[in-house]
């Protein structure tokens, strides 16, 4: 039955008489026409006018019609809904019940009101239906596939909060392929969950085979709890006196409609209290405190930054680990003078993070210790014997990274295919044009830092020598000269890479090292054949442990390693497959290799915009899921208030009524038109 | 809109509605009357008397005959002598701004239409060195501004300043004013003349006295001449807010012919005591009017 949510405004149907009253007195009122003088006309006979009678019925019933609309919008009607569970046929089911399981259901009682929800909707299973439970947060997991009521509610029942964010669009793909699957005839979906926005990023393809229905049970209930989340935490490393130090700065938003006053935010580094500082934060505001930095003493240093308990306890911690910076070892062969490096070494020392540490040898001369121990070698226009070519193959192949500048002394013995491509002759363009980089491959990362305008120009530069190069098959071109011969050539070589560059990196065989894209170019290149990722203080829950940072050192031997997760779990990482470890709890994770070595910490921290609790419409996942709203259960219905967004959409019939309001005011408008046009 | 042809170029630059929307009065005013005289192709004034005003250089395509050679010899550069032209004319415009002229059907009022006409001739006498003056009157005299050769620019001013705003007669201020051109010159009327022929002939006759040139403009509105008005409806007098109804169907043809019979009226009386007398109508471009005066001031030199 129609019901108004504003009945009051009803009254003002009493205004439908406005229009009646403006026909009967509008015709009785004339437009005067003031004229200049009615000196002429006052000597014309008067002659009776004959009244017309206008009867526009049209008019005056458009004109009410429009009117009655708006009244009827503005008194909000709503059809009640009725009770969605009545489901049409018969026959067994098949329910999925998804339970969102992410770290914003720990806010206040959600988690209890969720089970409950859960084990209500497995409750109701009869004997020939069939129950599967799906926890979900950022990823989904199967707990119980299509079994009996009691299996079902077990499953229920061992369900436990994880760290993760709600991601629907998973979880809904997974109940879908369930769905699929069944030869039951009925086939439900009931969605647990507190409906964070954040978890829905439109249809994502999140559709149900054809005839199933979803039933949407929201559990947000009321949000108005103090709820402070630390969103960030920032390093900032500085040296004194030879000693490193890091300053922490931390980033926290209070996501309640409540102030929090003198909030103790604390910082423990490797279980010992740091610092302190109090905060204030009004409704809604975010501000960042800092403490008082510290010295780096050891690798893996682990601190978390704490705040007290409030109704969402899971985002009042934030985890990292912060190791002194390591300098990237780079090994410089040369025979020449140190004018011949000059440009090299410079280039080599500029900058910080990381900062390079740069050894010169000849290349006789160099230990395996040392070539171990170097992340990139670079042969400075250097003629390299037979017998180091090979060591220098085998350096490559564990993954170390080689760059070969070519000058006139350069040369490699053909035997050993290290090289991008063979190293022909030296083409001089010392008289007349110089030659010139013409064709520049900005998609590698070598070069990406040149990509946009005004970002280094390397047209202008002028190359007096270079040498010849004869591409291997597998090289990948980065560079030509402007006659169309290699410039600089890739290739990768087992784990490691090899950059040749065809020409010498001093100033007589180009102006190059004299620019300022020079020391830019030799660091990305460096950078790039080291595979060099900046330290990561911490990594968000749902992502996957980095090979990299659990793969052996080069050149160790490769022995079977563990990973300890935060709550003592340990999960070995022996074979390529299970490699793929995601990370799903909150706290340090431990890789651990042989015995002896120092284990790789990695701090995981859940993701900051899951205790953004705004909530959004079930409707709107409904409609992609299924193409029509979904159910509301009803069990839930009546204890949970609905969102205030969900209620505007139940009563969302005043702006069609409005609408049509609007469209009867127009057509008002061009009827009286046309007959004020006509008359 | 049907376009216009005429005869001079530049006079489509003239109509009075695309005038009244530019708004500064010096600058329409000097717009049609430079555009009116360089469509003449030839200046109707010769500058020439024995008052020397400057001397200016030399450029090629001066008369000779008008350069000093004196200075020559002296400063070895060419100069040409400029003497004021001679200016003995007194002019003024009498502008009727009673309540009735503010009254416009097609975009423009016979008053803004009655303004920009005073502009362009105020301009254009004052372009010929003559004396210009001003009057606004409507049952009494509003706004005097005397002949003088100095005195362009106010009248500019009280132009714009001057709204319609009462009732009008013809005879009261005319009377008083005619007292007040002691000196013989020309005297410019417009007016929409609601008042019997008889009526505007004695009011108007006193100007003429002391030996003054009399043109009279008579701006009407299109819809005061056609009355194209379509439904039935009250009239309202703008100045004395009588109301008639009005079948202006049934009313048409009959007014038509009053209206007619006034005009005939009107040009008769004139012609009669040698009052050059002009109908216009505003939605007519300027450069009739502008014309008009031009013909009547070289018809009255040759009588004299």
């Amino acid at each position: 039955m129609l019901q108004f949510l504003a009945p009051l405004f009803l009254v003002a149907l009493a205004g439908l008489a406005i229009p009646v009253v403006l026909h009967l007195t509008q015709r009785e009122k004339k437009q005067i026409i003031r004229f200049p003088s009615l000196m002429f006309v006052r000597r014309i006979p008067y002659q009776s006018v004959r009244r017309r009678k206008i009867h526009n019925w049209l008019l005056l019933f458009v004109r009410m019609a429009a009117l009655a609309l708006l009244i009827a919008a503005f008194a909000r009607p709503l059809f009640p809904r009725a009770s969605p569970l009545v489901l049409p046929g018969g026959g067994a089911r098949e329910v999925v019940v998804l339970l969102d399981t992410s770290y914003s259901m720990g806010y206040g009682d959600r988690w209890e009101r969720a089970r409950r929800a859960a084990r209500e909707a497995v409750a109701g299973l009869s004997v020939p239906d069939r129950g599967s439970v799906v926890l979900f947060s950022s990823g989904s997991e199967i707990v119980a596939r299509s079994v009996e009521r009691d299996k079902a509610l077990a499953a229920v029942d061992t369900a436990k909060l994880s760290a993760g964010a709600t991601r629907y669009a998973p979880a809904l793909k997974v109940a879908g392929s369930i769905l699929s699957d069944t030869k039951l005839p009925r086939r439900e979906v009931v969605l647990v969950s507190d409906f964070q926005s954040n978890g829905w990023r439109g249809e994502e393809g999140a559709r149900l085979p054809a005839g199933a229905k979803l039933t949407t049970v929201p559990v947000a209930g009321q949000v108005d709890r103090p709820n402070v989340g630390i969103t960030s935490v920032a390093l900032t490393r500085q040296v004194v006196n030879n000693q490193e130090r890091v300053e922490v700065t931390a980033g926290l938003v209070n996501r309640s409609t409540r102030p929090v006053e003198n909030l103790a935010v604390k910082l423990e580094m490797g279980n010992i209290p740091h610092g302190t500082q109090s905060l204030t934060l009004p409704p809604g505001a975010s501000s960042t405190v800092k403490f008082e930095p510290f010295n780096i003493n050891s690798r893996n240093m682990r601190g978390v930054v704490k705040i007290g308990d409030d109704a969402l306890p899971t985002d009042n911690a934030y985890y990292f680990v912060v190791s002194p910076a390591q300098p990237l070892r780079v090994m410089v062969m040369d025979r020449g003078t140190g004018e011949s490096r000059r440009f090299l070494l410079d280039a080599l020392s500029a900058g910080d993070s990381p900062k390079f540490e740069t050894i010169v040898r000849q290349p006789e001369a160099v230990s395996d210790e040392e070539l171990r121990r170097s992340a990139v070698v670079v042969l400075n226009d250097v003629s390299i014997a037979q017998n180091v070519a090979r060591r220098l193959d085998r350096y490559v192949m564990e993954g170390g990274g080689l760059l070969v500048a070519a000058g006139g002394r350069a040369s490699w013995p053909p035997e050993v295919a290290t090289l991008p491509g063979a190293i022909g002759n030296n083409v001089d363009r010392r008289t007349g044009e110089p030659a010139r980089i013409s064709v520049l491959e900005y998609g590698h990362p070598v070069f990406e830092q040149f990509r946009g305008p005004r970002n280094g120009n390397f047209s202008s530069a002028k190359v007096f020598t270079y040498r010849s190069v004869n591409p291997s098959k597998d090289a990948q071109l980065l560079a030509r000269f402007d006659g169309g011969s290699p410039a600089a050539l890739e290739r990768r070589v087992g784990n490691g890479r090899v950059l040749l560059w065809a020409s010498a990196l001093d100033r007589e065989a180009s102006d190059l090292p004299i620019r300022g894209i020079f020391p830019v170019l030799v660091r990305q290149s460096v950078l790039y054949l080291a595979s060099y990722r900046p330290d990561q203080a911490s990594v968000t829950v749902g992502q996957v442990l980095d090979p990299s940072v659990a793969a052996a050192p080069r050149g160790a031997p490769s022995a079977p390693r563990v990973v300890l997760t935060p709550s003592g779990r340990r999960v070995p990482l022996q074979d390529e497959e299970a490699e793929v470890l995601e990370l799903s709890e909150q706290g340090f994770y431990e890789v651990r290799g042989a015995t002896g070595s120092e284990p790789t910490v990695i701090a995981s921290n859940v993701d900051p915009m899951e205790s953004d609790l705004t909530p959004m419409d079930p409707n709107d996942i409904a409609v992609a899921a299924v193409g029509e709203p979904g159910a509301s259960d009803p069990s839930s219905g009546r204890s949970e208030p609905l969102t205030p967004e969900a209620q505007e959409n139940n009563q969302r019939l005043w702006q069609y009524l409005l609408f049509a309001g609007v469209l009867l005011l127009g057509v008002d408008t061009v009827l009286s038109n046309r007959l004020a046009a006509k008359g | 809109m049907a376009v216009e042809i005429h005869a001079i170029p530049g006079a489509r630059f003239m109509d009075p509605v695309v005038l009244a929307r530019i708004g500064n009065l010096e600058l329409v005013s000097r717009a049609v009357v430079d555009g009116f005289i360089n469509g003449l192709h030839k200046a109707p004034y010769f500058g020439a008397s024995v008052d020397f005003a400057e001397h200016r250089g030399y450029v090629p395509g001066d008369d000779i005959r008008r350069m000093d050679w004196k200075l020559w010899a002296r400063t070895d550069r060419y100069y040409i002598k400029e003497y004021e032209a001679e200016s003995n004319m007194n002019f003024s415009v009498l502008l009727d701004v009673s309540k009735s002229m503010d009254y416009g059907s097609r975009g423009i009022t016979k008053f803004e239409f009655a303004r920009i006409l005073t502009a362009c001739l105020t301009n254009l006498v004052h372009h010929q060195r003559d004396r210009v003056g001003f009057v606004a009157f409507d049952d009494d005299v509003v706004e005097f501004v005397p002949s003088s050769a100095k005195h362009m620019e106010t009248i500019l001013h009280v132009l714009e300043r001057v709204k319609p705003g009462r009732p009008g007669s013809l005879k009261a201020p005319l009377h008083k004013l005619a007292e007040h051109f002691g000196r013989r010159g020309v005297l410019v009327v417009i007016s929409d003349f609601y008042e019997e022929p008889d009526a505007v002939l004695d009011a108007i006759s006193p100007l003429r006295f002391r030996g003054n040139d009399l043109i009279v403009f008579h701006v009407l509105d299109p819809s005061e001449l056609e009355f194209g008005f379509g439904d039935a409806q009250p009239f309202e007098d703008l100045e004395s807010g009588e109301q008639l109804p009005v079948v202006p169907e049934a009313f048409r043809d009959e007014y038509r012919s009053l209206v007619q019979a006034h005009v005939d009226a009107l040009q008769r009386s004139f012609s009669g005591v040698r009052v050059d007398y002009t109908l216009l109508d505003t939605s007519k471009p300027l450069d009739h009017a502008l014309f008009r005066y031009l013909n009547s001031r070289s018809r009255t030199m040759k009588i004299r």
